[in-house]
């Protein structure tokens, strides 16, 4: 009697513990449900195949984690934030070429990471058409982050915390490539700009009131640059070359790079233009402090070569003739385009 | 009767029926279940043995070369039968390294079905498939790319082809570093090759029977192939919109069958 009272005593504190370690992970892996993804009503197909890697609450955590962290970096310090900064739509405010491990620099400009969902091409001169794997450039450029795959994985898989981390946010749960890339995915798929001042003008959403200036800048915009800077995403994934001189002592050949072509000399992505007034600086080498240097730039300082796009020479003009008033307009128009939504949202804080 | 003897009829019963079934059959068809194929890869220089950082080769375009790594990437392998019956090995799977340096010359199939194959086919290189399947379709190979140099960073992917070593030739007298680095440019250009080869006996797969395709692989071709790359023009060619099609072509000629070893529990 005494005997099975014992027994029973130490199975019921036995059931205690598991039932509170169990309890514990089932709560944990309870709370993961996917996110919704909402594709606002204004822009075009979504590119990203999210039923591969529908985002989850767990997963868009661990990416968010993953994005802020310095380990992701051969010195431990710079983490992708590190680079693109929420308040900057995610650009590195203030610094012309990317800054890396060791201070060293990079040969271009940061660009914004927002609505990546929506593109088909990364990166400047488009090294990888796959979300999932452009994290490979920045991680391994020696000076970016200067860090291998491998290595970034092991110091991962050691790390308790993404150890728990990875196990709730997949269902094989383990700290691996596939699930390393597709928690950063998740991260940058939801990062959807589309709440701007012009995003509420076009669906005629209250806050969309434009001013006379900003309605005539739309205007001008229509006429002269969404040839290029196409669709809501003002964006049409070429790559061109828009007459920029070489930067003196850094010859970027762009596309060429990647598709060694010499008929791709000097091209570069056209870059959305969404947020583009908290972006600065400019151009892939971001040699303009302004947006009004980067109209005198289209209007007067277009230089002629085999690749320039045929678009910035026609009727035996360089460029594209802007006027004072429209440079005006212009500026304002592309202020509507700051979504502070975006900008503010704390989901994708790092703090 | 006890279960047990119960089980042990059934187990005798079983083996009678599988011995008179096959007994019926012919030859081919005698060939059941299933085992390994494994190819061998066998790196060459125009007959020679290839050895790193030691002999030289001279080729027909009059360049001598030092060979210091010759890795490339097999993938998306299908066994061809007597019938033309296609046998495709499970994609995810099928992809391989094979080094020189890293002593990575093996690609072992496994769960290959019972089979009288007459050809295999596969690929030099990433096809864009796999790369468009994002993480998903990556695996270990990526970390395994990483780990033999196989890895194109800034192209966020795969050299298909790595071939470096130093060569002089009668413009060329100082011993100059060459690097031939293969693979698909992004979007714009696609350098996967997929080849067939013909077996010269056929390959036999059955519960006992795993076969050795040993295959012989010249990497003279790269260079001294159907098109001819001189180093002296350009040594070093990654990115290059007319030589790097040029070399994919000539690297996917390099693979010849030797001979198959048929065999039960074969150890190459």
């Amino acid at each position: 009697m005494k005997y099975s009272i014992k027994i029973a005593l130490s199975m019921v504190v036995l059931s205690l513990i598991f039932a509170c370690s169990k309890s514990d992970d089932t709560d944990y892996f309870a709370l993961d449900e996917n996110l919704e993804v909402s594709i606002p009503a204004n822009f075009p197909e979504m590119q990203y195949d999210i039923s591969r890697n529908p985002p989850t609450k767990n997963g868009f955590e661990l990416g968010k984690k993953l994005f802020y962290d310095g380990k992701l970096s051969s010195n431990g310090f710079i983490s992708c934030g590190f680079c693109h900064e929420q308040r900057f739509a995610f650009t590195h405010h203030g610094h012309q070429f990317s800054h890396g491990i060791d201070d060293l620099e990079g040969i271009r400009n940061a660009p914004a990471v927002q609505n990546m969902a929506f593109q088909s091409q990364f990166s400047w001169d488009g090294g990888t058409s796959h979300l999932d794997l452009f994290p490979i450039i920045p991680i391994t450029n020696e000076v970016e982050m200067g860090e291998t795959i491998s290595n970034v994985l092991k110091k991962l898989q050691a790390d308790s915390e993404y150890q728990r981390l990875f196990a709730s946010a997949f269902e094989d749960g383990s700290v691996n490539n596939e699930n390393f890339f597709k928690a950063l995915s998740q991260f940058m798929v939801m990062m959807i700009s589309s709440n701007s001042k012009y995003d509420k003008y076009v669906r005629n959403e209250p806050g969309g009131e434009f001013l006379e200036l900003e309605e005539e800048g739309l205007r001008v915009f229509e006429a002269k640059c969404a040839s290029c800077h196409k669709t809501d995403l003002f964006t049409d994934s070429a790559f061109r070359n828009n007459g920029l001189p070489p930067y003196p002592g850094i010859n970027d050949l762009g596309r060429t790079e990647v598709s060694g072509s010499t008929t791709d000399h000097y091209k570069f992505k056209v870059p959305s233009l969404r947020n583009v007034a908290v972006t600065a600086p400019y151009m892939h080498d971001g040699r303009f402090g302004s947006l009004a240097s980067v109209l005198n730039f289209y209007n007067s300082g277009v230089q002629d070569s085999e690749t320039l796009d045929p678009i910035l020479k026609q009727n035996g003009r360089l460029g594209i003739a802007l006027s004072t008033k429209e440079q005006e307009a212009l500026i304002a128009f592309l202020q509507t385009l700051t979504d502070s939504e975006f900008l503010n949202d704390e989901r994708f804080a790092e703090y | 009767m006890t279960t047990l003897k119960r089980f042990q009829y059934l187990i005798l019963a079983t083996g009678l029926t599988l011995t008179s079934c096959s007994s019926d059959d012919d030859a081919t068809q005698n060939l059941t279940g299933e085992n390994n194929l494994t190819i061998e890869f066998d790196n060459s220089v125009n007959g020679d043995d290839l050895l790193l950082d030691s002999s030289t080769y001279t080729n027909s375009n009059s360049e001598v070369l030092t060979i210091n790594r010759f890795n490339y990437i097999v993938s998306n392998f299908v066994l061809i039968d007597t019938e033309g019956n296609e046998f495709t090995y499970p994609k995810d799977d099928s992809y391989f390294i094979i080094s020189e340096e890293a002593d990575l010359s093996e690609v072992t199939l496994t769960n290959i079905p019972a089979g009288d194959y007459v050809a295999v086919r596969f690929g030099l290189g990433v096809d864009q498939e796999k790369y468009l399947q994002g993480a998903e379709g990556q695996g270990d190979l990526l970390q395994l790319a990483e780990e033999t140099d196989m890895m194109w960073s800034w192209l966020a992917g795969y050299k298909f082809l790595n071939f470096e070593g130093s060569f002089t030739s009668p413009t060329v007298t100082e011993a100059t570093d060459f690097k031939i680095h293969m693979g698909s440019h992004g979007s714009s250009l696609d350098n996967y090759k997929e080849l067939t080869l013909e077996l010269p006996t056929n390959a036999l797969v059955s519960s006992n029977l795993s076969p050795i395709v040993h295959l012989a692989v010249d990497a003279n071709q790269i260079l001294d192939g159907n098109t001819k790359i001189l180093l002296s023009e350009k040594a070093v060619v990654m990115v290059d919109e007319v030589k790097s099609p040029q070399i994919a072509t000539n690297a996917a000629a390099m693979f010849r069958v030797d001979h198959v070893h048929n065999g039960e529990n074969l150890e190459h």
